[in-house]
């Protein structure tokens, strides 16, 4: 936690940030690796819900460069192995996302991340 | 040809016992015939015959059900033993394939009474005419025979233990089916026995119920959006799913150990890598980059009793300063900064709640809720109106506190359609506009607290209030 699933799911949602505000940049990501249970149905019905660019980006900046920068179109089982560490077993638990955008900062700690706004960047 | 079984189920939250019923056999994909008699669908009583195309299908309902207590091949019923038996003689084709040398023994139990051993024995003996040559293996038979009385529910009334012995109102008969019942979960996933917990968390059976309402399994992704300290996420994860958790407040999901609470009692269930990530987040303002995501929604929403309702914002209004957020000093739940939360009516957020479901869920997903209600006040069309276009009520079960009480709402996203994320925008709330029907849990915290006082508006009763 924060895994890479979900980094490619969250956008920078503070008022009037509605472009380039997606994929948060981590900061100081302190990374954790875990095994996480094989499910080669839930991999394939969730890529088209991924965006890949981003997912490859996010995970060569956290030093792990083995998905290809285009999306294969044959879903073979060992595409999906490393699809599946990538997406699930990589865990940032400190340090931060901001926003390519606006800037924000949304702190990670415990593997928890805070996407709280302040009072000013409610819409 | 579909064969008619014998369930016996716990006499608690009778309303939950059909929808998850429909539920689990939707998740496996087979049918379930119910009796066309609504008499025989009375979930107040224990029993049920259910007509199912094979064992297999009664196994899969046992090893899901939380309500499920025993599993019989059904042979025979009757208002009196005469009457059963001679049912149960024109049954043996079914049973006559144990008679020449299965090991059995007789199960005798009653509902609602206690058999004096005696007369245990005197029924055995009644079933003398089955003639089983098998031996009688008190341990470890081969089959079980189940005879079950039933005893009008006197719930209240003080008597004494056998007073009335077999002035039964029904007598069940049939084979015990071995199975590996989902009820016990219920002590699995005890509170109080849990490495993490709350003032808010759910209990461990209603937590069992409302993961079966999600149809939770392998490979599925389930989402609590009020998450608090997890209760629905163990038991969904435990089916197999992998659930998301968020929450306006941090310090509910974490508790003060590390590493966070609800991680930690994940682990102690052995799903602690399901747990898909938490984040902190209001969900009226939420990160989420696009829909369809999640198989189901579970959730228990803040009502206000005790976890308040609360959103981002100030509750009068007035202008957020320009400028950074205020520095604050380092808090030991590392939230730095706790912005200001304003109240949120209950029936608004459960308008929100499913609009952002529509917009969430895959098609076909499953909203599973909590909404609390007045139950002096309730009508059907309150839940009717909070629905969206493309949005269908599956099941609501009402679990009865009186005057209050709460309903497990389970609702079908129908569509395919593209929606657009909700705006939770307050200005469409129910009170703006006086043509739209008035739901009975509006205002259910205020209302709550004034004990469900009738008549008399809520600023008349407020000003009572000590
Ligand atoms: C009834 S509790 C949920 C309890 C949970 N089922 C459990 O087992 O502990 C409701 C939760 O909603 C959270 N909450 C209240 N308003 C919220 C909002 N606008 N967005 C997200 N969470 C909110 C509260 O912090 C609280 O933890
Ligand atoms: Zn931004």
């Amino acid at each position: 936690m924060v895994r890479l699933i979900t980094h490619n799911l969250l956008a920078c949602h503070a008022k009037g940030c509605t472009s380039n505000n997606f994929p948060l940049q981590f900061q100081d990501a302190a990374i954790e690796l875990r095994d996480a249970e094989f499910n080669a149905d839930f991999l394939r019905g969730f890529l088209p819900r991924i965006e890949w660019t981003a997912l490859v980006g996010a995970a060569r900046q956290l030093g792990d460069t083995s998905l290809p920068a285009e999306q294969p179109e044959m879903l073979d089982d060992e595409f999906l192995q490393k699809l599946h560490h990538v997406l699930l077993e990589v865990h940032v638990e400190e340090g931060a996302m901001v926003c390519p955008n606006c800037k924000h900062v949304y702190p990670i700690s415990n593997g928890i991340p805070n996407m709280l706004l302040a009072e000013h960047e409610i819409g | 040809m579909p064969t008619q079984y014998l369930f016996v189920f716990a006499q608690v939250h009778d309303e939950f016992r059909i929808p998850e019923l429909l539920s689990v056999a939707e998740l496996y994909g087979f049918d379930i015939k119910f009796s066309e008699d609504p008499k025989e669908r009375d979930t107040s009583r224990p029993f049920m015959i259910l007509e199912l195309k094979s064992e297999e299908h009664a196994r899969l309902l046992a090893g899901r059900c939380i309500l499920i207590k025993y599993v019989c091949e059904f042979y025979a019923r009757g208002t009196s033993y005469e009457e059963m038996h001679e049912r149960n003689r024109l049954r043996k084709p079914q049973w006559e394939k144990y008679i020449a040398d299965t090991s059995f023994k007789f199960m005798v139990t009653a509902f609602n009474h206690t058999i004096p051993q005696r007369r245990q024995r005197d029924v055995v003996e009644g079933f003398a005419y089955m003639d089983f040559q098998g031996k009688i293996d008190m341990k470890n038979p081969e089959i079980t025979l189940a005879c079950f009385e039933e005893y009008p529910d006197r719930r209240g009334t003080i008597r004494e233990k056998i007073e009335g012995d077999g002035e039964f109102d029904e007598v069940w008969f049939g084979r015990l089916i071995d199975v590996e019942l989902a009820r016990p979960l219920a002590k699995k996933f005890d509170v109080k026995k849990r490495a993490y917990f709350g003032n808010t968390s759910m209990e461990a059976e209603m937590s069992l119920l409302m993961a079966n309402q999600t149809l939770a399994s392998p490979g599925k992704l389930v989402y609590d959006p009020f998450i608090g300290t997890g209760s629905m996420a163990y038991t969904t994860a435990y089916f197999g799913a992998f659930v998301f958790g968020s929450d306006i407040d941090g310090r509910q999901m974490r508790g003060k150990a590390k590493p966070p609470g609800i991680i930690r009692a994940a682990a102690q269930y052995g799903v602690a890598n399901r747990i898909m990530d938490l984040c902190t987040f209001d969900v009226t303002q939420n990160p989420w980059r696009c829909g369809e995501l999640f198989d189901a929604i579970v959730t228990d929403p803040p009502y206000g009793v005790r976890a308040g309702a609360k959103r981002l914002g100030r509750k009068n209004q007035r202008q957020p300063k320009e400028g950074p957020p205020p520095v604050h000093v380092e808090r030991p739940d590392d939230q730095q900064y706790i912005p200001p939360t304003k109240p949120y009516e209950l029936s608004e957020l459960a308008r929100d709640l499913i609009l952002l479901a529509r917009y969430m869920l895959k098609p076909r997903g499953r909203l599973v809720f909590f909404l609390p209600t007045v139950t002096e006040e309730y009508e059907e069309i309150d839940v009717q109106t909070m629905l969206c276009e493309g949005m269908e009520i599956v099941a609501n079960s009402l679990q009865n506190f009186g005057s209050w009480g709460r309903r497990l709402i389970t609702v079908r996203k129908i569509t395919t359609e593209k929606y657009p994320p909700p705006t939770f925008d307050p200005a469409h709330a129910v009170t703006e506009n006086a043509d739209v029907h008035v739901p009975a849990h509006k205002d259910f915290r205020e209302k709550y607290f004034q004990g469900f006082k009738k008549n008399g508006s809520i600023a008349d009763s407020s000003a009572q209030e000590v």
